[in-house]
Protein backbone atom coordinates (compact mmCIF):
# COMPACT_ATOMS: atom_id res chain seq x y z
CA UNK A 1 0.00 0.00 0.00
CA UNK A 2 1.42 3.33 -1.00
CA UNK A 3 1.10 6.53 0.92
CA UNK A 4 -1.21 8.75 -1.11
CA UNK A 5 -0.61 12.39 -1.50
CA UNK A 6 -2.62 14.38 1.04
CA UNK A 7 -5.56 16.26 -0.38
CA UNK A 8 -8.93 17.31 0.99
CA UNK A 9 -10.72 14.90 -1.35
CA UNK A 10 -8.68 11.98 -0.02
CA UNK A 11 -9.43 13.04 3.53
CA UNK A 12 -13.20 13.12 2.83
CA UNK A 13 -12.93 9.77 1.07
CA UNK A 14 -11.19 8.13 4.02
CA UNK A 15 -13.75 9.51 6.48
CA UNK A 16 -16.65 8.26 4.33
CA UNK A 17 -14.96 4.87 3.91
CA UNK A 18 -14.58 4.58 7.70
CA UNK A 19 -18.22 5.57 8.24
CA UNK A 20 -19.34 2.97 5.69
CA UNK A 21 -17.44 0.18 7.45
CA UNK A 22 -18.67 1.21 10.91
CA UNK A 23 -22.27 1.27 9.66
CA UNK A 24 -21.88 -2.13 8.03
CA UNK A 25 -20.32 -3.79 11.05
CA UNK A 26 -22.85 -2.28 13.48
CA UNK A 27 -25.89 -3.24 11.40
CA UNK A 28 -24.69 -6.76 10.59
CA UNK A 29 -23.21 -7.72 13.97
CA UNK A 30 -24.10 -5.13 16.64
CA UNK A 31 -27.85 -4.89 16.13
CA UNK A 32 -28.49 -8.69 16.04
CA UNK A 33 -26.45 -9.10 19.26
CA UNK A 34 -28.48 -6.30 20.88
CA UNK A 35 -31.73 -8.00 19.88
CA UNK A 36 -30.58 -11.38 21.19
CA UNK A 37 -29.59 -9.76 24.50
CA UNK A 38 -32.91 -7.89 24.78
CA UNK A 39 -34.72 -11.20 24.29
CA UNK A 40 -33.24 -12.49 27.55
CA UNK A 41 -33.48 -9.27 29.63
CA UNK A 42 -36.55 -8.98 31.85
CA UNK A 43 -38.25 -5.62 31.03
CA UNK A 44 -38.59 -3.33 34.08
CA UNK A 45 -42.03 -2.15 35.12
CA UNK A 46 -42.71 1.60 35.50
CA UNK A 47 -46.12 3.03 36.39
CA UNK A 48 -47.86 -0.24 35.55
CA UNK A 49 -46.28 -0.49 32.10
CA UNK A 50 -43.73 -3.08 31.04
CA UNK A 51 -40.92 -1.17 29.35
CA UNK A 52 -40.20 -3.05 26.13
CA UNK A 53 -37.69 -1.51 23.67
CA UNK A 54 -40.51 -0.35 21.37
CA UNK A 55 -42.38 1.33 24.23
CA UNK A 56 -39.08 2.93 25.35
CA UNK A 57 -38.59 4.46 21.90
CA UNK A 58 -42.18 5.76 21.98
CA UNK A 59 -41.58 7.23 25.44
CA UNK A 60 -38.44 9.05 24.35
CA UNK A 61 -40.13 10.64 21.34
CA UNK A 62 -43.49 11.36 22.98
CA UNK A 63 -43.14 13.23 26.32
CA UNK A 64 -46.78 12.73 27.25
CA UNK A 65 -46.31 8.97 27.40
CA UNK A 66 -42.75 9.11 28.67
CA UNK A 67 -43.21 11.44 31.63
CA UNK A 68 -43.23 8.67 34.32
CA UNK A 69 -39.81 7.67 33.02
CA UNK A 70 -38.24 10.79 34.60
CA UNK A 71 -39.24 9.90 38.17
CA UNK A 72 -38.26 6.27 37.63
CA UNK A 73 -34.81 7.41 36.47
CA UNK A 74 -34.43 9.72 39.47
CA UNK A 75 -35.23 6.84 41.84
CA UNK A 76 -32.98 4.28 40.17
CA UNK A 77 -29.91 3.08 42.06
CA UNK A 78 -27.47 4.19 39.39
CA UNK A 79 -28.78 7.76 39.33
CA UNK A 80 -28.61 7.93 43.12
CA UNK A 81 -25.05 6.60 43.22
CA UNK A 82 -23.67 8.57 40.29
CA UNK A 83 -25.60 11.82 40.28
CA UNK A 84 -27.91 13.18 42.88
CA UNK A 85 -27.32 12.32 46.50
CA UNK A 86 -24.15 10.53 45.47
CA UNK A 87 -20.90 11.31 43.76
CA UNK A 88 -21.90 14.01 41.25
CA UNK A 89 -23.69 16.16 43.82
CA UNK A 90 -20.83 15.79 46.30
CA UNK A 91 -18.23 16.71 43.66
CA UNK A 92 -20.15 19.82 42.60
CA UNK A 93 -20.62 20.81 46.25
CA UNK A 94 -16.89 20.23 46.83
CA UNK A 95 -16.03 22.41 43.81
CA UNK A 96 -18.25 25.15 45.17
CA UNK A 97 -16.47 24.83 48.54
CA UNK A 98 -13.04 25.13 46.90
CA UNK A 99 -14.14 28.33 45.17
CA UNK A 100 -15.70 29.66 48.38
CA UNK A 101 -12.53 28.92 50.31
CA UNK A 102 -10.29 30.68 47.79
CA UNK A 103 -12.51 33.74 47.56
CA UNK A 104 -13.23 33.92 51.29
CA UNK A 105 -9.59 33.56 52.36
CA UNK A 106 -8.61 36.17 49.77
CA UNK A 107 -11.15 38.57 51.22
CA UNK A 108 -9.88 37.86 54.76
CA UNK A 109 -6.29 38.57 53.70
CA UNK A 110 -7.29 41.66 51.68
CA UNK A 111 -6.54 40.02 48.34
CA UNK A 112 -8.83 39.50 45.36
CA UNK A 113 -8.46 35.76 44.81
CA UNK A 114 -9.29 34.07 41.49
CA UNK A 115 -10.59 36.90 39.37
CA UNK A 116 -9.48 36.97 35.74
CA UNK A 117 -10.60 33.57 34.41
CA UNK A 118 -14.00 34.01 32.78
CA UNK A 119 -14.23 37.64 33.79
CA UNK A 120 -15.50 38.69 30.36
CA UNK A 121 -17.83 35.72 29.87
CA UNK A 122 -19.43 35.97 33.32
CA UNK A 123 -19.58 39.75 33.59
CA UNK A 124 -23.17 39.70 34.87
CA UNK A 125 -22.14 37.94 38.08
CA UNK A 126 -19.08 39.87 39.13
CA UNK A 127 -18.55 38.05 42.42
CA UNK A 128 -18.14 34.76 40.55
CA UNK A 129 -15.50 36.27 38.31
CA UNK A 130 -12.87 33.56 38.78
CA UNK A 131 -15.10 30.51 38.82
CA UNK A 132 -13.72 29.03 35.54
CA UNK A 133 -10.30 29.08 37.25
CA UNK A 134 -11.29 25.73 38.83
CA UNK A 135 -11.81 24.19 35.36
CA UNK A 136 -8.44 25.59 34.31
CA UNK A 137 -6.84 24.03 37.40
CA UNK A 138 -8.42 20.66 36.62
CA UNK A 139 -7.13 20.74 33.04
CA UNK A 140 -3.70 21.76 34.31
CA UNK A 141 -3.63 18.82 36.75
CA UNK A 142 -4.63 16.36 34.01
CA UNK A 143 -1.89 17.70 31.78
CA UNK A 144 0.87 17.33 34.37
CA UNK A 145 3.21 14.39 34.66
CA UNK A 146 2.76 12.08 37.64
CA UNK A 147 6.30 11.79 38.98
CA UNK A 148 6.83 8.58 40.93
CA UNK A 149 10.04 8.74 42.96
CA UNK A 150 12.68 6.11 42.30
CA UNK A 151 12.46 3.04 44.58
CA UNK A 152 8.94 3.97 45.62
CA UNK A 153 6.32 1.23 46.03
CA UNK A 154 4.44 2.02 42.82
CA UNK A 155 1.19 0.17 43.45
CA UNK A 156 0.59 1.47 46.98
CA UNK A 157 1.77 4.92 45.95
CA UNK A 158 -0.88 5.14 43.23
CA UNK A 159 -3.51 3.27 45.26
CA UNK A 160 -3.49 5.90 48.01
CA UNK A 161 -5.36 8.62 45.98
CA UNK A 162 -7.87 6.03 44.76
CA UNK A 163 -8.46 4.83 48.32
CA UNK A 164 -9.01 8.42 49.48
CA UNK A 165 -11.65 8.99 46.77
CA UNK A 166 -13.32 5.66 47.50
CA UNK A 167 -13.52 6.28 51.25
CA UNK A 168 -14.94 9.78 50.77
CA UNK A 169 -17.49 8.40 48.26
CA UNK A 170 -18.51 5.84 50.87
CA UNK A 171 -18.99 8.64 53.41
CA UNK A 172 -21.18 10.58 50.95
CA UNK A 173 -23.36 7.56 50.28
CA UNK A 174 -24.54 7.44 53.92
CA UNK A 175 -25.78 11.03 54.13
CA UNK A 176 -29.53 11.60 53.81
CA UNK A 177 -30.31 14.78 51.83
CA UNK A 178 -34.08 14.32 52.11
CA UNK A 179 -36.65 11.83 53.29
CA UNK A 180 -35.86 8.54 51.46
CA UNK A 181 -33.14 10.39 49.53
CA UNK A 182 -30.06 8.54 50.67
CA UNK A 183 -27.84 6.21 48.68
CA UNK A 184 -27.26 3.59 51.37
CA UNK A 185 -29.83 3.44 54.18
CA UNK A 186 -27.97 1.23 56.67
CA UNK A 187 -29.13 0.41 60.21
CA UNK A 188 -25.59 0.77 61.61
CA UNK A 189 -24.81 3.82 59.48
CA UNK A 190 -22.79 5.62 62.15
CA UNK A 191 -20.51 2.61 62.69
CA UNK A 192 -19.87 2.49 58.92
CA UNK A 193 -19.00 6.18 59.05
CA UNK A 194 -16.46 5.53 61.84
CA UNK A 195 -14.96 2.68 59.82
CA UNK A 196 -14.63 4.87 56.71
CA UNK A 197 -13.19 7.81 58.68
CA UNK A 198 -10.43 5.52 59.92
CA UNK A 199 -9.30 4.96 56.33
CA UNK A 200 -7.95 8.47 55.77
CA UNK A 201 -5.00 8.62 58.23
CA UNK A 202 -4.08 5.01 57.41
CA UNK A 203 -4.06 5.88 53.70
CA UNK A 204 -1.85 8.85 54.54
CA UNK A 205 0.55 6.56 56.43
CA UNK A 206 0.63 3.96 53.62
CA UNK A 207 1.10 6.59 50.92
CA UNK A 208 3.91 8.22 52.86
CA UNK A 209 5.63 4.89 53.52
CA UNK A 210 5.32 3.94 49.83
CA UNK A 211 6.86 7.18 48.57
CA UNK A 212 10.18 6.25 50.25
CA UNK A 213 11.12 9.75 51.29
CA UNK A 214 11.76 11.38 54.64
CA UNK A 215 9.40 14.37 54.72
CA UNK A 216 6.34 12.32 53.66
CA UNK A 217 7.17 9.71 56.28
CA UNK A 218 7.27 12.29 59.05
CA UNK A 219 3.91 13.58 57.78
CA UNK A 220 2.41 10.10 57.72
CA UNK A 221 3.49 9.37 61.29
CA UNK A 222 2.03 12.73 62.32
CA UNK A 223 -1.27 11.72 60.64
CA UNK A 224 -1.23 8.54 62.71
CA UNK A 225 -0.63 10.40 65.96
CA UNK A 226 -3.34 12.88 65.05
CA UNK A 227 -5.72 9.94 64.61
CA UNK A 228 -4.73 8.73 68.08
CA UNK A 229 -5.57 12.10 69.58
CA UNK A 230 -8.93 12.93 67.98
CA UNK A 231 -10.68 9.65 67.27
CA UNK A 232 -11.85 8.79 70.79
CA UNK A 233 -13.39 12.25 71.47
CA UNK A 234 -15.05 12.05 68.03
CA UNK A 235 -16.70 8.72 68.87
CA UNK A 236 -17.69 9.82 72.38
CA UNK A 237 -19.23 13.11 71.19
CA UNK A 238 -21.61 11.22 68.87
CA UNK A 239 -22.54 8.75 71.64
CA UNK A 240 -24.73 11.45 73.25
CA UNK A 241 -26.71 11.81 70.00
CA UNK A 242 -27.09 8.03 69.76
CA UNK A 243 -28.39 7.87 73.34
CA UNK A 244 -31.03 10.55 72.62
CA UNK A 245 -32.04 9.16 69.22
CA UNK A 246 -31.87 5.48 70.20
CA UNK A 247 -30.64 4.47 66.76
CA UNK A 248 -27.47 4.35 64.66
CA UNK A 249 -29.35 5.00 61.40
CA UNK A 250 -28.81 8.58 60.15
CA UNK A 251 -32.38 8.91 58.83
CA UNK A 252 -33.57 7.79 62.28
CA UNK A 253 -31.36 10.44 63.92
CA UNK A 254 -32.91 13.16 61.72
CA UNK A 255 -36.43 11.94 62.49
CA UNK A 256 -35.64 12.04 66.23
CA UNK A 257 -34.90 15.78 65.90
CA UNK A 258 -38.39 16.71 64.68
CA UNK A 259 -39.09 18.62 67.92
CA UNK A 260 -35.76 20.24 68.76
CA UNK A 261 -32.27 20.14 67.25
CA UNK A 262 -29.69 18.17 69.25
CA UNK A 263 -27.44 21.23 68.93
CA UNK A 264 -29.52 22.90 71.67
CA UNK A 265 -29.70 19.78 73.87
CA UNK A 266 -26.05 18.76 73.54
CA UNK A 267 -24.03 21.91 72.79
CA UNK A 268 -20.87 20.36 74.30
CA UNK A 269 -21.14 17.34 72.03
CA UNK A 270 -21.61 19.56 68.98
CA UNK A 271 -18.55 21.61 69.99
CA UNK A 272 -16.35 18.52 70.41
CA UNK A 273 -17.60 17.06 67.13
CA UNK A 274 -16.79 20.31 65.33
CA UNK A 275 -13.25 20.42 66.77
CA UNK A 276 -12.55 16.76 66.03
CA UNK A 277 -14.03 17.13 62.52
CA UNK A 278 -11.48 19.88 61.88
CA UNK A 279 -8.76 17.51 63.10
CA UNK A 280 -10.14 14.71 60.91
CA UNK A 281 -10.11 17.02 57.88
CA UNK A 282 -6.47 18.00 58.58
CA UNK A 283 -7.45 21.64 58.29
CA UNK A 284 -5.82 24.54 60.11
CA UNK A 285 -5.34 24.63 63.15
CA UNK A 286 -4.91 20.84 62.93
CA UNK A 287 -3.04 20.53 59.62
CA UNK A 288 -0.07 18.94 61.40
CA UNK A 289 0.39 16.08 58.84
CA UNK A 290 0.53 18.56 55.94
CA UNK A 291 2.29 21.40 57.73
CA UNK A 292 3.58 23.17 54.65
CA UNK A 293 5.82 25.60 56.48
CA UNK A 294 7.55 22.84 58.50
CA UNK A 295 7.82 19.65 56.43
CA UNK A 296 7.37 20.81 52.77
CA UNK A 297 3.86 19.38 52.19
CA UNK A 298 3.81 16.60 54.74
CA UNK A 299 2.71 13.26 53.37
CA UNK A 300 1.70 14.88 50.05
CA UNK A 301 5.27 15.93 49.22
CA UNK A 302 5.94 13.32 46.52
CA UNK A 303 2.48 13.45 44.96
CA UNK A 304 2.13 15.41 41.75
CA UNK A 305 -0.29 15.91 38.88
CA UNK A 306 -3.59 14.08 38.92
CA UNK A 307 -2.65 11.91 41.93
CA UNK A 308 -2.41 15.10 44.00
CA UNK A 309 -5.62 16.36 42.36
CA UNK A 310 -7.53 13.24 43.37
CA UNK A 311 -6.33 13.59 46.98
CA UNK A 312 -7.49 17.22 47.04
CA UNK A 313 -10.85 16.23 45.51
CA UNK A 314 -11.24 13.56 48.19
CA UNK A 315 -10.34 16.11 50.88
CA UNK A 316 -13.01 18.56 49.77
CA UNK A 317 -15.62 15.82 49.31
CA UNK A 318 -14.72 14.82 52.88
CA UNK A 319 -15.22 18.44 53.98
CA UNK A 320 -18.71 18.35 52.44
CA UNK A 321 -19.38 14.94 54.02
CA UNK A 322 -18.31 15.96 57.54
CA UNK A 323 -20.29 19.23 57.36
CA UNK A 324 -23.29 17.17 56.21
CA UNK A 325 -22.78 14.68 59.05
CA UNK A 326 -22.66 17.59 61.53
CA UNK A 327 -25.91 18.92 60.05
CA UNK A 328 -27.51 15.47 60.19
CA UNK A 329 -26.48 14.75 63.76
CA UNK A 330 -26.95 18.13 65.40
CA UNK A 331 -28.94 20.50 63.17
CA UNK A 332 -31.95 18.47 62.08
CA UNK A 333 -30.64 17.35 58.70
CA UNK A 334 -33.03 18.10 55.87
CA UNK A 335 -35.94 19.18 58.09
CA UNK A 336 -37.42 22.64 57.50
CA UNK A 337 -40.62 24.33 56.35
CA UNK A 338 -41.97 23.45 52.90
CA UNK A 339 -41.72 26.46 50.62
CA UNK A 340 -41.87 24.99 47.11
CA UNK A 341 -44.74 23.61 45.05
CA UNK A 342 -44.49 20.15 43.58
CA UNK A 343 -43.22 19.86 40.02
CA UNK A 344 -45.38 17.87 37.61
CA UNK A 345 -44.71 17.11 33.94
CA UNK A 346 -47.88 15.91 32.15
CA UNK A 347 -49.53 14.97 35.48
CA UNK A 348 -46.69 12.73 36.61
CA UNK A 349 -44.68 13.67 39.68
CA UNK A 350 -41.03 14.70 39.21
CA UNK A 351 -40.21 16.28 42.59
CA UNK A 352 -42.65 16.84 45.45
CA UNK A 353 -42.56 20.17 47.27
CA UNK A 354 -41.29 18.56 50.50
CA UNK A 355 -38.37 17.00 48.67
CA UNK A 356 -37.34 20.21 46.93
CA UNK A 357 -37.45 22.27 50.12
CA UNK A 358 -35.61 19.54 52.09
CA UNK A 359 -32.80 19.64 49.50
CA UNK A 360 -32.69 23.42 49.86
CA UNK A 361 -32.57 23.38 53.69
CA UNK A 362 -29.96 20.62 53.73
CA UNK A 363 -27.76 22.49 51.23
CA UNK A 364 -28.03 25.80 53.09
CA UNK A 365 -27.19 24.26 56.48
CA UNK A 366 -24.33 22.18 55.06
CA UNK A 367 -22.87 25.15 53.24
CA UNK A 368 -23.04 27.24 56.42
CA UNK A 369 -21.27 24.59 58.51
CA UNK A 370 -18.65 24.07 55.80
CA UNK A 371 -17.92 27.80 55.71
CA UNK A 372 -17.52 27.70 59.51
CA UNK A 373 -15.00 24.88 59.03
CA UNK A 374 -13.15 26.90 56.38
CA UNK A 375 -12.97 30.10 58.46
CA UNK A 376 -10.26 29.03 61.00
CA UNK A 377 -7.80 28.75 58.10
CA UNK A 378 -7.82 32.51 57.79
CA UNK A 379 -7.31 33.31 61.47
CA UNK A 380 -5.57 30.49 63.33
CA UNK A 381 -1.95 29.36 63.60
CA UNK A 382 -1.03 25.67 63.63
CA UNK A 383 -1.25 23.78 66.91
CA UNK A 384 1.72 21.72 68.17
CA UNK A 385 1.64 17.91 68.08
CA UNK A 386 2.12 17.28 71.80
CA UNK A 387 -0.42 19.99 72.67
CA UNK A 388 -2.96 18.33 70.36
CA UNK A 389 -2.36 14.94 72.01
CA UNK A 390 -2.58 16.42 75.52
CA UNK A 391 -5.76 18.39 74.63
CA UNK A 392 -7.40 15.42 72.96
CA UNK A 393 -6.75 13.02 75.83
CA UNK A 394 -7.03 15.23 78.88
CA UNK A 395 -9.66 17.81 77.96
CA UNK A 396 -11.81 16.61 75.04
CA UNK A 397 -12.37 13.10 76.43
CA UNK A 398 -13.25 14.50 79.86
CA UNK A 399 -15.85 16.94 78.56
CA UNK A 400 -17.25 14.37 76.15
CA UNK A 401 -17.98 12.15 79.17
CA UNK A 402 -19.79 15.11 80.72
CA UNK A 403 -21.75 15.33 77.44
CA UNK A 404 -22.76 11.65 77.73
CA UNK A 405 -23.97 12.13 81.31
CA UNK A 406 -26.02 15.17 80.18
CA UNK A 407 -27.64 12.97 77.51
CA UNK A 408 -28.43 10.23 80.07
CA UNK A 409 -29.83 12.83 82.48
CA UNK A 410 -32.02 14.28 79.71
CA UNK A 411 -33.44 10.82 79.03
CA UNK A 412 -34.06 9.97 82.71
CA UNK A 413 -35.61 13.30 83.66
CA UNK A 414 -38.01 12.92 80.76
CA UNK A 415 -36.98 16.04 78.83
CA UNK A 416 -36.65 14.10 75.58
CA UNK B 1 -34.02 -1.85 54.61
CA UNK B 2 -30.92 -2.99 56.43
CA UNK B 3 -29.73 -5.56 53.89
CA UNK B 4 -30.37 -3.46 50.78
CA UNK B 5 -28.32 -0.54 52.09
CA UNK B 6 -25.00 -2.32 51.85
CA UNK B 7 -25.54 -3.14 48.16
CA UNK B 8 -25.70 0.53 47.25
CA UNK B 9 -22.72 1.26 49.53
CA UNK B 10 -20.65 -1.25 47.54
CA UNK B 11 -22.01 0.29 44.30
CA UNK B 12 -20.87 3.68 45.53
CA UNK B 13 -17.40 2.35 46.38
CA UNK B 14 -17.21 0.75 42.91
CA UNK B 15 -18.23 4.07 41.41
CA UNK B 16 -15.47 5.79 43.39
CA UNK B 17 -12.93 3.44 41.78
CA UNK B 18 -14.50 3.97 38.33
CA UNK B 19 -14.30 7.74 38.81
CA UNK B 20 -10.70 7.93 40.03
CA UNK B 21 -8.72 5.26 38.14
CA UNK B 22 -9.60 6.61 34.64
CA UNK B 23 -8.47 10.07 35.80
CA UNK B 24 -5.02 8.65 36.58
CA UNK B 25 -4.92 6.74 33.27
CA UNK B 26 -6.03 9.85 31.36
CA UNK B 27 -3.29 11.86 33.04
CA UNK B 28 -0.79 9.14 32.09
CA UNK B 29 -1.91 9.36 28.42
CA UNK B 30 -2.19 13.14 28.16
CA UNK B 31 0.75 14.23 30.26
CA UNK B 32 4.15 14.82 28.61
CA UNK B 33 6.85 12.26 29.31
CA UNK B 34 10.46 12.68 28.32
CA UNK B 35 12.54 9.57 27.79
CA UNK B 36 15.93 10.92 28.74
CA UNK B 37 15.82 13.03 31.84
CA UNK B 38 18.15 13.79 34.66
CA UNK B 39 17.84 10.96 37.24
CA UNK B 40 17.87 13.60 39.96
CA UNK B 41 14.26 14.29 38.97
CA UNK B 42 13.18 10.96 40.48
CA UNK B 43 15.10 11.31 43.72
CA UNK B 44 13.11 11.90 46.93
CA UNK B 45 12.40 15.55 47.69
CA UNK B 46 14.83 16.95 50.23
CA UNK B 47 14.69 20.65 49.43
CA UNK B 48 17.45 20.53 46.81
CA UNK B 49 19.96 18.49 48.80
CA UNK B 50 21.11 15.13 47.47
CA UNK B 51 19.24 12.67 49.74
CA UNK B 52 21.32 10.95 52.38
CA UNK B 53 20.63 7.44 53.66
CA UNK B 54 17.44 5.43 53.63
CA UNK B 55 14.15 7.05 52.66
CA UNK B 56 12.26 4.92 55.16
CA UNK B 57 14.28 6.15 58.10
CA UNK B 58 13.60 4.94 61.63
CA UNK B 59 13.00 7.55 64.24
CA UNK B 60 11.28 7.92 67.60
CA UNK B 61 8.00 9.85 67.65
CA UNK B 62 8.06 10.23 71.48
CA UNK B 63 4.31 9.65 71.91
CA UNK B 64 4.37 5.89 72.34
CA UNK B 65 2.29 5.98 75.54
CA UNK B 66 -0.68 7.57 73.77
CA UNK B 67 -0.61 4.92 71.03
CA UNK B 68 -0.77 2.13 73.63
CA UNK B 69 -3.66 3.89 75.39
CA UNK B 70 -5.41 4.33 72.02
CA UNK B 71 -5.36 0.60 71.32
CA UNK B 72 -7.19 -0.05 74.60
CA UNK B 73 -9.65 2.83 74.81
CA UNK B 74 -10.67 3.00 71.13
CA UNK B 75 -12.18 -0.47 71.40
CA UNK B 76 -13.87 0.57 74.66
CA UNK B 77 -15.57 3.52 72.94
CA UNK B 78 -17.10 1.33 70.25
CA UNK B 79 -18.40 -1.06 72.92
CA UNK B 80 -20.06 1.89 74.66
CA UNK B 81 -22.26 2.24 71.56
CA UNK B 82 -23.87 -1.11 72.40
CA UNK B 83 -24.92 0.42 75.72
CA UNK B 84 -25.91 3.73 74.09
CA UNK B 85 -28.28 2.23 71.52
CA UNK B 86 -30.03 -0.04 74.03
CA UNK B 87 -30.29 2.53 76.85
CA UNK B 88 -34.01 3.13 76.26
CA UNK B 89 -34.76 -0.60 76.51
CA UNK B 90 -32.82 -1.11 79.76
CA UNK B 91 -34.16 -0.42 83.29
CA UNK B 92 -32.70 2.68 84.95
CA UNK B 93 -30.86 0.68 87.64
CA UNK B 94 -28.53 -0.76 85.02
CA UNK B 95 -26.95 2.65 84.49
CA UNK B 96 -25.25 2.52 87.94
CA UNK B 97 -22.92 -0.43 87.11
CA UNK B 98 -22.12 1.26 83.79
CA UNK B 99 -21.10 4.42 85.65
CA UNK B 100 -18.95 2.36 88.04
CA UNK B 101 -17.36 0.65 85.00
CA UNK B 102 -16.69 4.05 83.41
CA UNK B 103 -15.19 5.29 86.70
CA UNK B 104 -12.77 2.33 86.78
CA UNK B 105 -11.79 2.98 83.16
CA UNK B 106 -11.45 6.69 83.87
CA UNK B 107 -9.16 6.02 86.81
CA UNK B 108 -7.04 3.70 84.64
CA UNK B 109 -6.90 6.35 81.93
CA UNK B 110 -5.89 8.99 84.44
CA UNK B 111 -3.05 6.81 85.76
CA UNK B 112 -1.89 6.11 82.19
CA UNK B 113 -1.97 9.85 81.46
CA UNK B 114 0.10 10.46 84.60
CA UNK B 115 2.66 7.85 83.47
CA UNK B 116 2.75 9.25 79.92
CA UNK B 117 3.79 12.60 81.34
CA UNK B 118 6.89 11.12 83.02
CA UNK B 119 9.67 11.56 80.50
CA UNK B 120 12.36 9.38 82.08
CA UNK B 121 10.48 6.05 81.83
CA UNK B 122 9.93 6.27 78.06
Amino acid sequence: MTIEEFSFANFIKSVLWLAFWILTVVSLIGIPILFILLFYVEPPEIAGMKITPYLLLTMITNPQVGAPLIRATLESDFFKVAVFPGFGFASIFATLLIFTERKLLAKMQIRVGPHYAGKEALWWIRQFGGFPQLIADLLKLIGKEIIIPASADKIIFLAAPVTMVVASAGLVSLIPVGENWVVADIDVGLLVIFALLGFFPLTALLGSWASNSKYPFIGGLRALHQLVSYEIPLFLSILGVVILAGTLNLTGVVNAQSDIWFLFLLPIGAFIFFITALAELERIPFDIPEAESEIVAGWLTEYSGMAYGLIQLANYVKLYALAAIFVTLFMGGWSGPTIFDSIYIFDSLVFSGEELSSFLWFSIKTFGVAVLMILPRGINPRIRMDILLRTGWAKLIAISFINIFIAVALIYTGVV
Amino acid sequence: MAETGFDTLWLMILFGILASVPALILAKIVAPRRRFVNPVKFLPMECGQVPLGEGKARFMMQYYAYVIMFVVFDVMTIFLYVWGTSLLALPQVVTIPIIVFLAILGAAMGYAMYLSGKKDIW
